[in-house]
């Protein structure tokens, strides 16, 4: 896979909605390597739209967006080469069995075989042994777990995950958190998640942003979470804080 | 306007203690405009046609209604136990169906809820008797405009009408059938139970079975044990048993290509949308996901094409008609997933 010198993902001035509904207007934002980048915001505010985006799921109305360099709507190939997208369990074919999914998504990428870290998380997550069951008779957190693990698949350098961590029991989320930081710290790549686990931004999140009625209104860097971190006790207030203040 | 919205809240509180029948009103006037038209508009041009047609055949409407006044007993006790059997089993679904439902926990009044339970319970056997009487008014119109004509009718529709009901009544006096619990789809697909979890080798393969997996899935044994019982009842006394099997293969390749075209048109679309944030060329998925369905196709229209040699067609015929379904079926089959596919959301431009 290619190394990453520039931006991961940039975004410049987006713009999307579905008919004459405008969801998402001016979003503009850059992933670098190495960013954790969690996306905050109230229902229906348009987190999934931005991500439905970013994954080439919905045609924006406007803007531009390159991963790795590559324009998601002038070299989709490549682009999507590099992106890894976690899609909601609803979305899995009922009709295949796990593996079949890994499969079709490995051979989409054109690999030869799927690498052993995904085999290794998914023993760790104790999805091992639904392989080959049909998706249909997976529960919930089963069904997101393989989600995960096919976003995962073939390295990508940006990870793309909305509300990934529903569903999941503790142990297979912290399995899941710990896995993206060991591979962002390894790999260099982004994860761009949209979230309402605020736990996330404290303990995990390099950047995070907050997305209302359709804008980006506050942003904040890595030094500025590090600051919220330290300095105040209770992280959730001091972030409820620094939205107002915006 | 607001009268309008008066009107709505007026009629929408006088069902607020039956959420039932209010979440149902509340849906159908969420409807446009326009979608709230078209029954309407259907059952008036229905009645026309009905009418004109009842008025072409008048001579042959007032044979049936005689025939039926001479069966008029078998008449009403068929109605009877069809519409017991039917009220007795909306009965059980609708209630297993308002267990799972998000109105099943909200408080209602005894006395409304035995209400409101009757009326969805019944309502098929209301519409049926309903149905019933439309066609007598319009049996009565039509002898009206003919002298010569009526007589039996009020009597066959007052024994079909008096039937419905008294079965929907018997219905609830009878024990309830099995509750039907759909399982998942993937219960009805034959799979290799796989012991040990095998190699995962890449490849688009697995989108090749998704059509024909989800024509199994639809297809499930109940549906299908119906759909031979017409065919094992037409055939004619004295058919040889060879034939019988013939025959009923025969339908049953045809049932099945009715499963497959649909499943590979939706699963077209299904994998679009799953697979656009993959780096995969639309082309490649949909090679994928169609060859398998349309060999198979080619190879239901072969056999079709063999059981009407073996039941007796020219070789010339058989030929032509496995060669004209085959054909028929895969350009059928391509033109729909193109057009679906390219209809589904990952595929459109937005905003």
């Amino acid at each position: 896979m290619t190394s990453v010198s520039g931006h991961v993902l940039a975004i410049r001035d987006l713009r999307a909605g579905y008919g004459r509904r405008v969801v998402l207007e001016n979003i503009s934002m850059t992933l670098a390597p190495g960013d954790w980048y969690v996306l905050l915001g109230p229902n229906g505010c348009g987190k999934s739209t931005l991500l439905d985006c970013v994954a080439g799921r919905l045609v924006a109305g406007g803007g531009e967006i390159s991963i790795a360099g590559f324009s998601l709507v002038a070299d989709p190939y490549e682009a999507k080469l590099r992106l890894g997208y976690a899609c909601a369990p609803d979305a899995l074919p009922a009709l295949l069995t796990a593996r079949q999914c890994l499969e079709v998504h490995a051979g989409a990428k054109g690999l030869s075989a799927i690498a052993e870290d995904i085999f290794l998380l998914a023993e760790e997550l104790n999805f091992t042994p639904y392989l080959e069951s049909f998706v249909d008779t997976l529960s919930l957190g089963t069904r997101q777990k393989l989600a995960v693990l096919l976003a995962l698949v073939g390295d990508p350098l940006l990870i793309v995950l909305d509300e990934a961590f529903n569903g999941l029991d503790p142990a297979s989320a912290l399995g899941v958190k710990r896995h993206l930081r060991a591979r962002l710290d390894r790999r260099g790549g982004a994860v761009l998640l949209a979230t309402h686990s605020l736990d996330i931004v404290e303990h995990y999140a390099d950047r995070a942003a907050v997305l209302i009625d359709g804008r980006l209104k506050k942003e904040w860097q890595q030094d500025e979470i590090r600051q919220l971190r330290t300095s105040h006790g209770d992280f959730e207030a001091a972030l409820a804080q620094s939205i107002r203040m915006s | 306007m607001i009268a309008l919205l008066n009107l709505f809240s007026v009629k929408s509180s006088r069902l607020a203690g039956a959420p039932r029948l209010m979440a149902a009103y509340l849906m159908r006037s969420n409807r446009a405009a326009p979608q709230r038209l078209v029954p309407p508009i259907l059952l008036g041009l229905g009645g026309v046609l009905a009418f004109v047609l009842l008025y072409a055949e008048r001579d042959w409407v007032e044979e049936s209604i005689q025939w039926l006044r001479h069966q008029i007993l078998a008449a009403t006790g068929l109605a009877i136990i069809v519409s017991a059997i039917a009220t007795a089993r909306r009965r059980v679904s609708k209630r297993a169906e308002f267990a799972r439902s998000w109105l099943a926990a909200l408080p209602v009044r005894a006395r409304i809820a035995g209400w409101e339970t009757l009326f969805i319970e019944t309502l098929p056997a209301a519409a049926a008797v309903g149905a019933l009487t439309g066609v007598y008014l319009a049996v009565t119109v039509v002898a009206a405009f003919t002298p010569a004509h009526g007589g039996s009718a009020s009597l066959v529709w007052a024994a079909m009408s008096g039937g419905v009901m008294l079965g929907a009544i018997l219905s609830y006096g009878i024990p309830n059938p099995k509750p039907i619990d759909l399982p998942p789809g993937s219960r009805y697909v034959p799979h290799r139970r796989v012991a040990k979890t095998s190699t995962v080798r890449p490849s688009l393969k697995a989108l090749g079975l998704w059509p024909l997996r989800l024509m199994f899935a639809r297809a499930q044994p109940k549906l299908v044990a119906r759909a031979i019982l017409p065919i094992l009842v037409l055939m004619p006394l004295g058919t040889l048993a060879a034939d019988a099997m013939v025959i009923i293969a025969f339908y049953m390749v045809g049932g099945a290509l009715l499963l497959l075209i649909p499943a590979a048109i939706s699963v077209s679309g299904l994998s679009a949308r799953w697979m656009a944030p993959l780096p995969v060329r639309g082309f490649a998925v949909t090679r994928a996901v169609l060859i398998p369905t349309l060999i198979a196709i080619v190879g239901a229209s072969a056999a079709e094409g063999l059981f009407l040699f073996a039941i007796g067609a020219s070789l010339r015929a058989s030929a032509i008609a496995g060669s004209v379904l085959a054909g028929a079926g895969c350009l059928l089959t391509m033109t729909a997933a193109r057009l679906w596919r390219a209809r589904t959301p990952s595929a459109r431009s937005r905003g």
